[in-house]
């Protein structure tokens, strides 16, 4: 459970796209990115970012009002505090109305050659 | 006459706060009748915001939410003709996963309680010479080792031999598991009956005293895919009833069960331990 300085999102949609602007949930609370450039429509790709500053419990990128998101790819670079930054990448998911997906991960463990 | 009108109004209005709108219908009236203006039209009422139809009340739309597995970018480079092997040691250092490139065992996985366990397997073999190696459990092309001394956090000199002796069984040739092991694998349908048995009669009237459940996921080959729920979901001794209460009922009552994998996500939900 790190300290999230900032993270950065990179969400490659689908056929079925949305024209709503692009929401994530931290720890509960439903905030829009900043610095979001390209939109959440057919084929497009969204990129935004975020300045958290505070322990990440939860992260979720948040489907549409109405309708339906398909995401093709989601790629999400952290950097945390006391930790390297690393990314993440997801793959397809269907978001509606009444759902949302798991974008947090925790750092790496570290991990060597024998 | 005005002006003593709208001084009773006033006092009217000091005296009943309450009755702001009689005390403004009084005082429409007082200029009505001086000026006798025209009619005016009826103000448009203001726009009410329109109620929510979906959500009644003014609670939020919990939503579901969906866990999807991150992408590997692949942990090794592709096609290498030399044994790769990575150490991954748990955050509580209690155990380390060894990732392999090369398939170990494919379809199941076993677990090595002991080196008696460990006869005619060659992999296991190897790694029970190891002084400190205490249980093995193999899946895939992964190995999980715990070791004998709990006391020690660094697995750097433990988890080097681990990988000399996983080479040296490859390069062996020989079974790297038992082929008595194999041939009597259970069907899934027996492992999935075993396990749901000693969720319903051990393991669940166990932890119902602490709010929590243990569903059974998934069976692939004799591995396991549990849930926890209930007061068991973000509990900071989960991990303990996992590994100490949940391992040991499982594999006494099903003694071929596999690796046992945990799909819980300890922070999901509105209210977890953890968060």
């Amino acid at each position: 459970m790190p300290k999230v300085n900032t993270f950065k999102v990179k969400v490659q949609t689908g056929l079925q796209g949305m024209s709503e602007p692009v929401h994530f949930n931290f720890n509960n609370h439903k905030l829009p990115f900043e610095n979001a450039v390209g939109s959440a429509e057919s084929g497009k790709v969204f990129e935004g970012s975020f300045d958290v500053s505070s322990f990440a419990h939860s992260l979720t990128l948040v489907g549409p009002e109405s309708g339906k998101w398909e995401i093709e790819k989601i790629t999400i670079e952290y950097d945390c505090e006391n930790e390297k930054p690393y990314t993440v990448h997801f793959g397809r998911v269907t978001l509606d109305e009444k759902t949302e997906v798991n974008i947090w991960q925790d750092p790496p463990v570290l991990a060597f050659d024998v | 006459m005005n002006l003593i009108k709208r001084f009773f109004t006033g006092m009217k209005q000091e005296a009943e706060p309450e009755s702001s709108v009689m005390a403004e219908e009084v005082e429409k009236s007082t200029v009505a009748e001086v000026s006798q203006p025209e009619p005016q039209p009826e103000p448009e009422p203001e726009p009410q915001p329109e109620p929510e139809t979906e959500t009644p009340s003014n609670f939020p739309v919990v939503r579901s939410v969906i866990q999807i597995s991150a992408i590997s970018e692949g942990v090794f480079p592709k096609d290498s003709a030399e044994v790769l092997i990575k150490a991954q040691p748990s955050p509580t250092g209690d155990q380390c996963l060894f990732t392999v490139n090369r398939p170990l065992m494919t379809g199941n996985s076993w677990f090595f309680s002991d080196f008696e366990s460990a006869v005619e397997s060659s992999l296991a073999e190897a790694l029970f010479c190891l002084d400190d190696v205490e249980t093995a459990l193999v899946c895939e092309s992964t190995v999980t080792v715990t070791r004998k001394d709990k006391t020690l956090v660094d697995w750097v000199p433990l988890a080097k031999e681990v990988g000399t002796a996983i080479r040296e069984a490859l390069g062996a040739g020989k079974d790297l598991i038992a082929e008595k092991i194999i041939s009597n694998l259970p069907s899934e349908e027996k492992i999935r009956e075993g396990i749901q048995k000693v969720i319903d009669d051990e393991v669940n009237p166990g932890v119902a005293g602490h709010g929590g459940n243990i569903s059974l996921l998934a069976v692939k080959g004799n591995s396991v895919t549990i849930q926890m729920g209930g007061g068991c979901q973000g509990c900071s001794a989960a991990d303990l009833t996992l590994k100490q209460g949940i391992h040991t009922s499982f594999r006494k009552a099903v003694p071929m069960v596999g690796a046992i994998f945990d799909e819980t996500d300890h922070t999901a939900g509105l209210n977890p331990y953890f968060s």
